[in-house]
């Protein structure tokens, strides 16, 4: 079975060249593997190689076959490196990159400033969700937590810090006999010092603390107290959001009850349609919640060609909605939503900005001591 | 016709590989194409029929060297394991992510299973304890083992994972917050940690060993050890059969995180990818399930009938590496049973010269010198009895001391100062002054019988004296039950005489150690676990 499934990868990517270069060759092609490796070379020669570093949420994307052959058609070939968008901004040397593509809009606007780049691309986005599962969504309607909202069930931001201000354990919630675990109703999220997605959760849950997007020094130390017990709380967490998302789906409610995710990881598992995503888990958007944007900054001039690329090209637009991504240009995740029949909301009204870079990063490290 | 003939010659090579080596710790070479060489917990050694199917299908063969979980992570964060390796396998990553120059090494991680870790106890003494009918939490346990209404056997957690995920499940649940540990909430339940922790009657190095002697120990009506903590896995496959309790209150569940170093060959994560894909492809998680009792990691496979409570709660696991470090210290220094450690040391003529100095080396370590993260919880403990008997000739005066809980240095001083004053002369009179070892261990227990009590045995050649290891056993199989289940760890040293040692440990309900082809250092640091 497993043999099958290598045998059938070695056969596609041969499929492609073959595609390439015409039936002729390709009887050459399955004489011999040597004669493949030649001849793909021989392909490579003629595109143009952009190198970029992107957040890790987009290698699946870069990597889908389908993607490099848009890509191919267009004369280009995209190698890219994964790295944390925070870690894009601050540790990455750009230098042998044509393109950088965070997964945050701040971290995109300042490579924009430090590299003084003319110009940014969007090409798709996608919110921040809490997944859960049935019998908490119960429970937390009771809490005052979940709203039916506006045609989608949100999750109260407000409420939510009030519970976790005190403390609250889910055995104190009344009348909890679903899930009467013996620690903090707290969303499991990933280390702020490392994950992006952690810091689009310090985005949201400090603009509710404030009561609006956190633009001074003051707001910043009148938050933190509250915002820094949200992690520290947590104890030890994760590095990646693939790693607690994957709990979520595997170990279920008694290890990761609540998870912070972005949209897109729970639309792929959906359309993947490798029933991963069982009839009770459920998805609730945080009021207000933020967008993960994910931002092209092009670096050099190829750079700028996939941006524009991913921007106008509808297949790679299309290919893009099948993981989830809100797209540019809505209608490729609204056929996508439609086709796959997947739980989420056309569009979402509660959604507010993040704060700048550098106010992010330092509410970062100021809880980072704190560890 | 090639394709067939593959797998067999690929199972050819994996025979040729498969011979045992006598360091477990040995590393594997440089790299090659189509290996992916991992640093890894020994419990990942029952994989190895899994990973032999993964090279056969996949043409990626698993070279491993093991280490414990605070050892593997120092050589992460030193870089030492860069060095040799492409990637680590441990039961958790989480240790290593609290270490910050070892969390900037681990790329890629890929969980492959999972279990939790649990109490296992005979179905007779869950009746006894009414808890076949109901679930229980942490503190219902702890004040059962509090009033030694049953006793457990558990790993050493600087040395093992399990007894680690054990130590941080049970003050997580039982500090009644909720929330993570930090210093404050461990001190507020030490009292209730340190009852949890007197039913702890049997130590261990490693999960493997601890399964051993457990078995040996229920064989053995003298000194019963009621049940285990232990990985799920394990205790799911105990030739004993034992019921298992889950916590109501939570686990903390090993996760298996192949995971790539940041410094690995375009090569080896091409290797690592593969290997991974693999291994968390549905037919290979059932597999696993089925021969190993792991949790799959992939939600498209059902967990099977035999994992009795199917939703576990997962406790909350400390923010830092202070917190952690804190929690072991305070393990040894203050909550489990003390140790009563008797050193019974070759100080004859042929130990003169280096060996004498690396026996000195060796015992010094263990006072506080070695810095490093393994050796510093590898030190004499507070609360523990040290004796050492050197020998030439004959057994010389035994030294004891006591290591005080509070302010330990003066006492560390004393010992390292009689470590280095240690001088090599005369004839080995081994299995007299073995004997005379017992005349002090039977006042010391008569004192104060409640502790750990284990001897070390160290010598570096054959017996000179006039008694032999047979005089040894009949005096052995005289002893009252008290003082025949003390194990007896032996020393492999130069010439040391191999089939007598083997046959002292086996006596003993001991362990041989090895250290002709390593540091006594190294040795007697590993040593400490089963202490």
């Amino acid at each position: 079975m497993t043999k099958d499934l290598v045998l059938d990868k070695v056969f596609r990517q041969r499929w492609t060249v073959k595609r390439a270069l015409g039936i002729g060759l390709a009887v050459v092609l399955l004489v011999g593997v040597v004669t493949a490796i030649v001849l793909e070379q021989g392909e490579q020669a003629q595109l143009q190689t952009v190198r970029g570093v992107i957040g890790s949420e987009k290698l699946a994307f870069f990597a889908d076959q389908r993607v490099k052959d848009v890509f191919a058609r267009h004369g280009v070939e995209v190698e890219v490196d994964p790295a944390g968008s925070r870690q894009i901004v601050t540790a990455t040397d750009l230098t042998p990159y044509d393109f950088a593509f965070p997964s945050s809009a701040p971290a995109a606007e300042k490579i924009q400033r430090d590299r003084k780049a003319a110009r940014t691309y969007a090409p798709f986005s996608s919110p921040m969700v809490i997944a859960t599962f049935d019998p908490v969504v119960d429970l937390l309607t009771k809490a005052g937590v979940v709203r039916s909202g506006p045609g989608y069930p949100t999750f109260d931001v407000q409420a939510y810090l009030e519970l976790a201000a005190k403390g609250t354990r889910w055995d104190q919630l009344p009348g909890n006999t679903a899930y009467p675990a013996r620690k903090n109703l707290l969303v499991t999220t990933t280390d702020p010092r490392d994950s992006n997605s952690a810091a689009m959760y310090l985005a949201i849950t400090s603009f509710v603390a404030n009561g609006g997007v956190v633009s001074s020094p003051d707001a910043e130390g009148k938050v933190l107290p509250a915002v820094s017990k949200l992690f520290l709380d947590q104890g030890y967490t994760q590095s990646s959001t693939e790693g607690p998302f994957e709990d979520y789906l595997s170990a279920g409610m008694g290890k990761t009850p609540l998870v912070l995710a972005y949209e897109a990881q729970f639309a792929d598992r959906v359309v993947r349609g490798d029933s991963s995503v069982r009839p009770d888990m459920k998805l609730l958007y945080p009021a207000p919640t933020v967008l993960s944007k994910h931002t092209l900054v092009p670096l050099r001039e190829a750079g700028d060609r996939v941006g524009q690329l991913l921007q106008s090209d509808a297949e790679l637009g299309r290919l893009a909605a099948t993981f989830g991504f809100r797209t540019a240009d809505p209608k490729h995740f609204n056929d996508i939503v439609r086709e796959k029949n997947l739980p989420v909301p056309q569009t979402i009204v509660d959604v507010v900005e993040p704060p700048a870079h550098e106010t992010l990063e330092r509410m970062l490290e100021a809880i980072a001591k704190q560890y | 016709m090639i394709r067939r003939l593959l797998p067999a010659v690929a199972a050819l090579a994996l025979l040729a590989g498969c011979s045992d080596e006598a360091d477990p710790a040995r590393p594997v070479g440089d790299a090659t194409p189509g290996t992916l060489r991992v640093l890894a917990g020994s419990e990942l050694a029952d994989l190895q029929p899994i990973l032999d199917e993964a090279a056969r299908a996949t043409g990626i063969s698993v070279k491993f060297s093991f280490t414990g979980t605070i050892e593997g992570a120092e050589k992460v964060a030193s870089g030492t394991a860069e060095q040799g390796f492409d990637a680590v396998w441990f039961s958790s990553n989480r240790y290593l992510e609290l270490v910050p120059e070892a969390q900037k090494r681990l790329g890629t991680p890929t969980k492959v299973m999972s279990s939790p870790v649990v109490l296992g106890l005979p179905a007779a003494k869950v009746k006894e304890l009414g808890w076949d009918t109901k679930r229980v939490g942490w503190a219902e346990i702890a004040e059962a083992a509090g009033a030694r209404r049953f006793t457990y056997g558990m790993t050493d957690p600087s040395a093992s994972n399990s007894g680690f995920s054990a130590l941080v499940g049970v003050a997580a649940a039982l500090s009644g917050s909720g929330s993570a540990l930090d210093a404050a909430r461990i001190d507020a339940v030490a009292p209730q940690l340190k009852q949890f922790f007197s039913a702890q009657t049997l130590s261990a190095g490693s999960s493997g060993w601890l399964s051993e002697a457990y078995q040996r120990r229920a064989r053995d009506p003298g000194a019963t050890v009621d049940g285990l903590i232990n990985y799920e896995s394990v205790l799911l496959s105990s030739p004993e059969p034992l019921t298992l309790v889950y916590p109501s209150d939570g686990v903390v569940t090993a996760d298996y995180p192949l995971t790539l170093l940041t410094s690995a060959s375009s090569e080896a994560r091409e290797a690592h990818q593969k290997l991974s894909d693999h291994l968390r492809s549905a037919d290979v998680q059932r597999r696993i399930m089925e021969t190993t009792h792991r949790r799959p990691a992939v939600p498209q496979v059902p967990l099977d009938g035999k994992f009795a409570v199917k939703d576990l709660v997962e406790l909350p696991f400390p923010g830092s590496q202070s917190a952690v470090d804190g929690l072991i210290t305070t393990y040894f220094d203050q909550l489990r049973r003390p140790s009563r450690t008797l050193y019974v040391l070759d100080t004859s003529g042929s130990m003169q010269g280096d060996r004498i100095d690396g026996l000195r080396q060796a015992l010094v370590g263990l006072t506080g010198a070695d810095s490093s993260l393994a050796g510093k919880f590898s030190r004499f403990h507070g609360r523990e009895q040290v004796t050492l008997l050197p020998f030439n000739s004959s057994a010389r005066p035994p030294l004891k001391y006591e290591v005080p809980q509070d302010d330990p240095q003066p006492v560390l001083d004393q010992i390292r100062a009689t470590a280095t004053s240690l001088d090599a002369a005369g004839g080995t009179a081994i299995y007299s002054s073995l004997r005379g070892g017992y005349d002090v261990l039977r006042q010391q227990i008569d004192a104060d019988p409640d502790r750990f009590t284990s001897i070390v045995l160290m010598t570096d050649g054959e017996n000179t004296g006039s008694e032999d290891v047979t005089d040894f056993q009949l005096f052995h199989q005289s002893l009252p039950p008290n003082l025949k289940g003390i194990p007896i760890f032996p020393v492999l040293f130069g010439e040391s005489a191999t089939a007598e040692m083997d046959q002292v440990a086996k006596m003993s309900g001991g362990k041989v150690f090895d250290a002709r082809s390593r540091s006594l250092s190294a040795a007697f640091k590993e040593i400490r676990g089963y202490q």
